[in-house]
């Protein structure tokens, strides 16, 4: 993996796509074979219909006495048609692999991260790379990879067929070779500029509209909804004035091309309909028939088809490119959550020896050591910045220790529960599913009870089916903490980790919560739980203060 | 069916709304595909020609070939070719981006006249991107579903016309195969791929929805130790996606090498037509090349058309999401009543007004009785989430209550027309928008006609005179992507600066002191005391920390859970 690499910068886009190609090297081997085999049938098949062509008109046979050359251009039709559905199927299947062998990676990236590094960047950027940053990987392989390698070999096999019958056709042809690397450079800087330059305004453009639609609700406050309507209009179109320029130039790069290949087509035309008429004396000019004449005709444009093709799937390589760019640098992220860790003494949860926390070069707590035992309930208090959360998420795991020691007793069960509980899109009952996936419906049932959303559960026709979220039922604040509490009454888990649990609630659902920490305290859990709240810190047997960059124990 | 076609209409048309544009760019695609044909068909003629020509030369009989028509042909088509394409392609850009400009303007027209409730939605920026992303999906329709099917018909019948010429027969046969061809590549792909493209679609938003779940309750996960629950539910959605993903591809494949293959055959069925028609003495010779390779040039037509059309179900997937927001847009209800003219602020009163959003269980405000007097100022404390946002949008009529009446100057707030609503009307909203633009640009969004002296003095009003001078772009200090080069407490301060540039006579204030220290506190406190003058202000706050943040308050109310209870005005006057 390349997220835990020592040296994760020697990574680039490239070199990642390299690597990821090297895993389905067969298939994409096979995609490219399968595409020179289709350009070879093609081959034969301009060369067959040249021979019989000739046959028919200048050697005056019958149709009858061909019958059997016809069934071989049938036979290499259909073989044509396989090779293009083999190429085609082979790179869709190596591309399909590829993303969902990268998705998994960055999905386990993310997992490795934690829960803190999440909350310092945006989710909704992250889901755009694990979904669609990783789909723009699609035409990098399925197309592009094996374009360019049929592109090395296809124009020589023709070449070669094109040189057997006439080599000053052929020499024409190679002529022009040198100078594919060139136009193919320049197509190349085209696409890549085009690309770049494209981009980088059409994401402005785009930063443009959905700032504009962002803001919608005070664009209506002002009144200026009008205004901004006309302002996306004309922002759009000074793009589209801008952005002319710049296709002006990047088109003119492939037609380069698309006359390079008519060119081809009149050149050896002319070439061989004045060697035809015996007006060209010299080389192989006199020895060409309409059947050598019409295949060469045929094969030039065929010559430089692949090339073509390419440079048609060339910004399926930029955008891979660009994609890969930004995949590369998640999966460089050094992971930052705690390793294994050695066991504390008998009886303790946690031992915390000389612990430093903190996040990149500021430390937040200082030489923090301290016991947690079995059934300690916990209050943390401290102001805001003071180090609760971060310690918390030390003995939650998220994140692993400046320095000392953590031990932790292995395999106990947490809860998990902040200010702002998590709503999943799905179910009510997948919602509590997070806490525990093996719980059944009458647990679900009995911990929607204890949190009392037992009366709300009876309301809903389709009862723990009920959707939540965007498509389902909205739950207010009050409610999504209640929804919290079910999963905490429904895991069972004998630690739970608390985050200002009473923040932001209004007055009942926050007595609420209080008394259930009451519940889960005389039921024997070890609770820890930042807060600010008097009567949470009522119920704790121990108090801890932070400040300063010190952890203090109060005596009760 | 029906319905397929009524929902598509009106985008469709409104993509070919620019008739004449669309027929210029249909015909050039049509011009450089017929150049490449008449190209391959006269080069074939004219090497057949002088093959025989030759022959007959050699044989020392004279020949009447005349070489410098065809050959000028055959230079003239390369160029035309060429030079088609390119036009075509600059040509055909610029009427995409063109369309661009009209459906932005168009969705953004919808986005205006949504309510609060839509705009407010959870995930609501994310809605909105992939909104951004079905414009352009839409857009994208011009050049792969509008253009290639109707250039690849009339090439077709072209073509054939063009045989028909020297044999009948045969270009009965090349327009029948080659129609039917377009129908099923068209027509049948349409149908073929409709539900997987769709389902595809769908998929990647439903991946999107997990990974957005994994990443949001990572703490979650993480300590209840089920993240490889979660993992699991991605892993089966990605297994389902990738073998629909893979159904798509092969019949993309096939719909390639359908067309080979069918042309291929075509082209041998010509050949043998052709070579029938030579032995009974009916053609030319280099008429039968020519045919042959105009024949042999016709897949080039039909290519684009069945991964285009495979698609469509995913194209249209993205026409309903616009077609839904279009019929969500709610119908003009406002009746326009005019607000009372004059000077001073508006008295409200609310009767037990209540509000549920759509799909909420539970109302967010709850039989809610309010009366405050012209002039007069009032607070209400609640915690985040008691409802206060939908009060003030209530007041603001970008709501209407689904219970109850709310008045203000004795009219429905939601009756009031929006250009007067939003010049008597004054919100300072808790999630402040700043556009990425310069200073003096988020603050003409309040006045467009004030001058720099103007702007200084609303700044000055806020405290952040001191700090405009002294950046070295002063009023055209950029303040970034959401105002993010600000910080929050600057942000709100710029945002509270708008509403001193204007002359609203019903002020709501929705934290107004929020992420600013004390001494900042009292400047903006006095500035709000002197600005409030003869206009009708409600506080909606977290709790009252300092009463003489408030000067003049007349009354403050708590509202908890959706209830308003009053609390008196014991630390008011």
């Amino acid at each position: 993996m390349r997220g835990d690499t020592s040296n994760p910068a020697s990574t680039t886009p490239r070199q990642f796509l390299d690597e990821l190609a090297r895993t389905q090297r067969k298939r994409l081997a096979g995609a490219a074979a399968c595409g020179v085999l289709a350009g070879a049938s093609t081959t034969a098949l301009l060369v067959g219909l040249a021979w019989l062509v000739d046959q028919l008109i200048v050697q005056g046979q019958s149709l009858r006495s061909l019958s059997g050359v016809f069934s071989l251009l049938v036979v290499l039709v259909v073989l044509r048609a396989c090779m293009q559905w083999g190429q085609e199927t082979l790179g869709i299947e190596a591309s399909l692999r590829i993303r969902q062998r990268v998705r998994r990676r960055l999905l386990e990236q993310l997992a490795a991260l934690g829960p803190l590094w999440l909350t310092r960047h945006q989710s909704g950027a992250l889901a755009t790379q694990v979904v669609e940053h990783v789909d723009a990987l699609e035409g990098y392989f399925a197309r592009f990879h094996p374009q360019l390698r049929i592109v090395v070999v296809l124009p020589l096999l023709i070449a070669c067929v094109v040189g057997a019958l006439d080599y000053v056709v052929v020499i024409f042809l190679l002529l022009a070779a040198p100078l594919i690397p060139f136009f193919m450079a320049l197509v190349g800087m085209g696409a890549e500029r085009l690309n770049r330059e494209q981009f980088g305004a059409i994401s402005r453009l785009s930063a443009h509209f959905v700032d504009r639609v962002r803001g919608m609700s005070t664009l209506q406050l002002f009144g200026q909804t009008e205004q901004a309507r006309r302002d996306v209009w004309y922002a759009t179109d000074e793009y589209r004035r801008l952005s002319m320029k710049t296709l002006r130039l990047a088109f003119l790069s492939s037609a380069v091309l698309e006359f390079f290949a008519s060119v081809a087509i009149a050149v050896v035309a002319m070439y061989v309909g004045f060697g035809l008429l015996g007006y060209i004396d010299y080389g192989p000019a006199s020895s060409l028939t309409l059947f050598s004449g019409l295949a060469v005709l045929l094969l030039a444009p065929e010559f430089f088809q692949p090339l073509r093709t390419l440079s048609q799937h060339y910004h399926d390589r930029a955008a891979a490119l660009g994609a890969a760019e930004s995949l590369v640098y998640l999966l460089d992220q050094p992971r930052k959550a705690a390793g294994p860790a050695n066991t504390p003494g008998t009886g303790a949860l946690f031992e915390l020896v000389d612990v430093e926390i903190g996040h990149d070069d500021e430390s937040v707590l200082r030489e923090v050591s301290l016991v947690l035992e079995s059934g300690d309930v916990v209050a943390l208090t401290g102001a805001s910045g003071s180090g609760k959360s971060s310690l918390l998420a030390l003995l939650a795991g998220f994140m692993a220790p400046r320095g000392g020691e953590c031990r932790r007793c292995p395999h106990v069960q947490m809860a998990w529960l902040d200010q702002s509980p998590c709503l999943l899109q799905g179910s009510l009952a997948d919602n509590l599913a997070l806490a525990d996936p093996e719980a059944g419906p009458e647990a679900m049932r009995e911990a929607l009870n204890q949190a009392g959303l037992g009366e709300l559960l009876e309301t809903l026709p389709q009862g723990l089916e009920t959707p939540l979220g965007e498509r389902g039922v909205g739950l207010s604040g009050g409610q999504a903490q209640r929804l919290a509490l079910a999963r905490i009454y429904l895991s069972a888990a004998p630690l739970v980790l608390l985050d200002e649990p009473t923040a932001n609630l209004d007055a009942e659902t926050e007595a609420f919560v209080v008394e259930a920490l009451g519940r889960w305290a005389s039921a024997g859990r070890t609770l820890v739980i930042a807060t600010h709240h008097p009567h949470v810190r009522s119920i704790a047997s121990r108090h801890w203060h932070c400040a300063h960059q010190r952890l203090e124990e109060i005596a009760p | 069916m029906k319905a397929f076609f009524s929902t598509l209409y009106p985008w469709l048309s409104l993509l070919v709304r620019r008739r004449a544009a669309f027929m210029v760019g249909s015909l050039l695609v049509l011009a450089t595909l017929l150049s490449g044909l008449s190209l391959l068909g006269l080069s074939g003629w004219f090497i057949t020609a002088c093959a025989l020509a030759g022959l007959l030369l050699a044989a020392g009989q004279p020949s009447t070939l005349d070489i410098y028509v065809p050959g000028g042909g055959i230079r003239f088509f390369a160029l035309a070719r060429t030079v088609a394409r390119y036009v075509e392609r600059l040509y055909n850009h610029n009427m995409v981006l063109t369309l661009l400009a009209d459906l932005r303007y168009q969705v953004f027209g919808y986005l205006t006249r949504l309510d609060a409730a839509s705009l407010g939605r959870r995930r609501a920026s994310d809605w909105l991107t992939r909104l951004t992303a079905d414009i352009d999906t839409l857009d994208n329709l011009y050049l792969r579903l509008l253009i290639p099917p109707l250039v690849a018909l009339v090439a077709t019948l072209l073509i054939a016309l063009f045989i028909a010429i020297w044999l009948p027969g045969l270009a009965l046969l090349v327009a029948g195969v080659l129609v039917a061809l377009w129908a099923v590549l068209t027509l049948g792909f349409t149908a073929w791929g409709f539900r997987q493209s769709g389902q595809q679609v769908r998929d990647q938003g439903t991946l999107r929805n997990l990974v957005l779940d994994q990443l949001q309750a990572s703490a979650e996960l993480s300590s209840y130790g089920t993240a490889r629950w979660h993992q699991a539910k991605i892993d089966a959605l990605e297994t389902r996606s990738s073998s629909n993903q893979r159904r798509l591809a092969f019949k993309g494949a096939m719909g390639n090498a359908l067309i080979l293959l069918v042309c291929g055959l075509l082209l041998i069925m010509a050949l043998r037509v052709g070579g029938e028609a030579l032995a009974t003495g009916r053609i030319d010779a280099p008429i039968v090349v020519m045919i042959l390779l105009v024949v042999l040039g016709s897949s080039e037509i039909l290519a684009p058309l069945p991964g285009a059309f495979l698609k469509f179900g995913a194209s249209f997937q993205s026409v309903l999401r616009l077609d839904r927001l279009a019929s969500s847009v709610p119908v003009e209800t406002a009746t326009n009543t005019p607000l009372p003219a004059g000077q001073g602020g508006y008295d409200v009163l609310l009767e037990n007004a209540g509000y549920r959003y759509p799909g909420m269980l539970e109302r967010t405000l709850e039989q809610v009785s309010l009366k405050i007097g012209a002039g007069d100022r009032v607070a209400v404390t609640g915690i985040s989430g008691a409802g206060k946002s939908t009060l003030a949008n209530l007041l603001l009529g970008r709501l209407i209550p689904t219970q109850g009446r709310v008045e203000v100057a004795g009219r429905m707030p939601c009756d009031v027309a929006f250009d007067q609503r939003a010049s008597h009307f004054a919100f300072l909203s808790q999630q402040v928008d700043l556009f990425d633009g310069t200073l003096a640009d988020n603050l003409r969004l309040a006045d467009p006609s004030a001058d720099d002296a103007k702007l200084w003095r609303a700044l000055d009003q806020v405290a952040l005179a001191d700090w405009a001078e002294r950046q070295p772009r002063g009023l055209s200090t950029p303040v970034g992507e959401k105002g993010r080069r600000l910080s929050g407490g600057q942000a709100r301060r710029v945002a509270l600066a708008r509403l001193f540039l204007r002359g609203p006579r019903l002020v709501l204030l929705d934290e107004p002191f929020a992420g600013v220290d004390a001494e900042t506190a009292r400047h903006l406190a006095k500035s709000l005391d002197r600005w409030l003058q003869g206009r009708t202000a409600v506080y909606f706050i977290h709790q009252v920390d300092d009463v003489s943040l408030l000067p003049g308050l007349t009354y403050s109310y708590s509202l908890d859970r959706g209830r308003l209870t009053a609390i008196g005005s014991d630390h008011a006057r």
